[in-house]
């Protein structure tokens, strides 16, 4: 008896959304892997923290989410951004400081925010993203929307009292708030296997009362199935939850960082547990997206990006009369 | 005379603490366990206890123990020494490194602390070297859930050789499951499923299985295993396994509720059942879909690939700790007897 895959599991993705989760991850790596470059001739002002190598935590948690949902992202931000919809061309152009930006040009890397797209902002502060998501949580809960928010933070954050004192909040109202503790390893130079007192991020949500998951963050379905599972208990009322990502950042912790802290691991990676690499070669195995397909995807991403890296080196940058612009709200 | 122990740091952190209420067994309390084991060790003869070691916190818990003891107040503990010759991977890997180095340097005994996932793996590398795998994890149909003293005592009388290993160990049969040039061995069940990605690991959705083989299956199991308990039990000191066709309970002549996770109790339907006798080959109908072994999804199947599973009677030799310790009670080799004590009791 040969048996096919007529029903897969409820959550799978068919070839179509499989190529958009792609698109997603592949953007955020050519996104990063530019910037990279671009910082270098010293035309971009700021900080930038490089995302790459972590693409499939924000493209399988944000591939659940929708316009009731928000999310809050961290000093690390443009794959939280990219992932939640926010134009690539503005993020771009916000990075270099221009006028045409996400913020007008006033934020840069750091603060790349855009409330219409439910993405609540990069964030400067470690530890500042999940007590905001208890906030839009519980107006969710409120409103009975059936919306969840959702917070991104690193292993060093993961030691911030706001981060802790937050999923206790939101255990305490049973809030629709999913904390996912991206593990890369490293806060700056200090290794998470020395600041981590509970070593596993995860283990700290039984103290909490909230499940708390591991997942391999180099590995898109992981990451999506176990997403899928949390975000569809917190709109059911079921609660929050912890998922702890684990992956290694390809890049410094910033942009000039000397990385004399680490050695060999980002190569093994970049070879070994590629997100996009294992992407690619499972779904084109399975037969279920052609291997030119991505291809095609590949190359129309390349295009954007030299796009947006062209037309925000055009765009004009904010002028004194703009000091004022966006300060104040009236209501 | 020489032990080894290894501890997953790992175990009992995956999905099925939120798709199922699964404990979570923390580090503190795997590096008690050790510590546990280590007293047992001690107190009947063993001199000398190899460790694991891990960024996971345990061994780092057990060398500030060891640092901490008291002399004269504190019991005695073997020699401990830890086996980090080998870069920390992360990975199942660790588990096999460490086994391997045990054996290479004359462990008698290999205790495991993990679940099913971490007993497999040191399995297939402690060769003929008595194996006692303790449950730190989540399904566990194949670790025991014991007190880490008595299995310690157990353990230890094995390594010794005061307890003969033909009367204190079990030979356990094994699946192997292949396909193309990849390989796993299960200690418990291995199951076809319609799922087509590793993911997540664990598989919690039944109406993906199509094909389960299984070891052995007891009534009072947990994991896959448990449908056929309740459906075709096989025990486990029989070296003939089980093997079932799955099907949509709507459809199946057969609905078994089964404990498939902790917290877990679903209807699976069964189509048919037969004995699996050792060393049919069997070939797995459906393409595409992943292999699972113990419950986790291992292997990635292309559509055009054939699995093959089969039943093996050379598995690992496990410490029955029961029986180790009945056989304990009957040669008085926890006891002593008080000549000067006896001697007053009959003078009075
Ligand atoms: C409250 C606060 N303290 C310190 C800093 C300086 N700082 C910026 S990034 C960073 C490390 C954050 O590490 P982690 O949370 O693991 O995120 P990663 O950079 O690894 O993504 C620190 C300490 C800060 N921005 N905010
Ligand atoms: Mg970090």
């Amino acid at each position: 008896m040969t048996d096919t895959l007529s029903t897969a599991v409820s959550h799978e993705l068919d070839g179509n959304a499989l190529l958009d989760a792609y698109r997603t991850m592949r953007t955020i790596r050519a996104f990063e892997e530019r910037l990279h470059d671009e910082f270098a001739t010293g035309e971009i002002p700021g900080f930038v923290h490089l995302y790459a190598g972590e693409e499939a935590s924000a493209t399988g948690v944000c591939l659940h989410l929708d316009d009731r949902d928000a999310i809050a992202s961290t000093h690390r931000g443009h794959g939280h951004c990219i992932a939640k919809g926010v134009d690539v061309k503005a993020m771009m152009a916000e990075i270099y400081g221009r006028r045409t930006g996400s913020c007008h040009g006033k934020g840069g890397s750091m603060h790349i925010a855009d409330l219409s797209k439910g993405m609540l902002g990069a964030n400067g502060i470690v530890g500042g993203g999940p007590p905001l998501i208890c906030g839009t949580a519980l107006a969710a809960k409120q409103k009975g929307t059936g919306g969840v928010g959702v917070a991104f933070f690193g292993d060093g954050a993961s030691n911030q009292g706001t981060t802790l004192e937050a999923m206790n909040l939101a255990s305490v109202w049973q809030l629709p708030a999913i904390f996912v503790a991206e593990n890369n390893g490293y806060a700056e130079a200090t290794s998470s296997t020395w600041s981590v007192a509970a070593d596993n991020i995860a283990d700290r949500a039984a103290g909490f009362g909230m499940p708390g998951v591991i997942v391999d963050g180099f590995d898109f379905f992981a990451v999506h199935e176990a997403a899928a599972e949390a975000i569809q208990r917190a709109r059911e009322g079921g609660g929050p939850t912890l998922i702890e990502v684990k992956f290694t950042r390809y890049f410094g912790h910033f942009e000039g960082d000397q990385q004399t802290y680490r050695a060999g691991e980002v190569a093994y990676a970049r070879e070994n547990l590629d997100c996009l690499k294992r992407f690619r070669a499972r779904v084109t195995e399975t037969g279920q997206v052609e291997a030119a397909r991505l291809d095609a995807v590949d190359a129309q991403v390349a295009d954007l990006i030299d796009a947006a890296v062209e037309e925000a080196k055009a765009a004009p940058k904010p002028t004194a009369a703009d000091l004022e612009t966006d300060v104040y709200i009236e209501y | 005379m020489t032990v080894g122990v290894v501890a997953n740091p790992a175990s009992g952190r995956d999905i099925r603490r939120l798709v199922a209420q699964a404990s979570v067994f923390p580090t503190a309390e795997k590096a008690n366990m050790v510590q546990r084991l280590l007293t047992a060790f001690a107190s009947v003869g063993v001199t000398r206890a190899l460790l694991s070691t891990d960024l996971g916190g345990i061994s780092a818990a057990v060398l500030r123990a060891l640092r901490g003891r008291r002399p004269g107040r504190d019991g005695g503990w073997p020699d401990v020494v830890f086996c980090d010759d080998d870069a920390i991977t992360g990975t199942a890997r660790d588990t096999t490194n460490a086994v391997r180095r045990m054996v290479a340097d004359g462990a008698r005994l290999i205790v495991c602390l993990g679940g099913d996932g971490t007993a497999r793996v040191a399995a297939a590398a402690c060769g003929d070297v008595p194996l006692l795998a303790l449950s730190t994890g989540t399904n566990n149909a194949f670790p025991r859930m014991r007190e880490a003293t008595v299995a310690g005592l157990a353990g230890g009388l094995v390594a010794t050789g005061a307890v003969a290993a033909e009367t204190g160990t079990r030979r356990a049969t094994v699946l192997h499951a292949g396909v193309a040039d990849r390989g796993e061995t299960a200690l418990v069940d291995v199951c076809a499923s319609r799922s087509r990605h590793i993911g997540s690991r664990a598989l919690w959705h039944p109406e993906t299985i199509t094909e389960l083989f299984c070891t052995f299956a007891e009534p009072d199991g947990i994991g896959l295993s448990s449908v056929a308990g309740q459906l075709c039990p096989s025990p486990r000191d029989e070296p003939e396994g089980v093997a079932l066709t799955l099907a949509p309970p709507e459809h199946a002549r057969w609905v078994v509720h089964a404990p498939i996770a902790p917290g877990l109790v679903v209807p699976v339907g069964v189509d048919a059942w037969r004995p699996l006798p050792v060393g049919e080959p069997v070939e797995i109908g459906l393409r595409g879909g992943v292999i699972a072994v113990d419950g986790e999804r291992e292997l990635e199947l292309t559509g055009t690939e054939t699995a093959t599973v089969r039943l093996c009677a050379e598995g690992p030799r496990c410490v029955d700790v029961s029986a180790v310790l009945a056989e304990a009670s009957a040669n008085g080799l926890l006891r002593t007897e008080n000549q000067v004590a006896q001697r007053k009791e009959r003078q009075r």
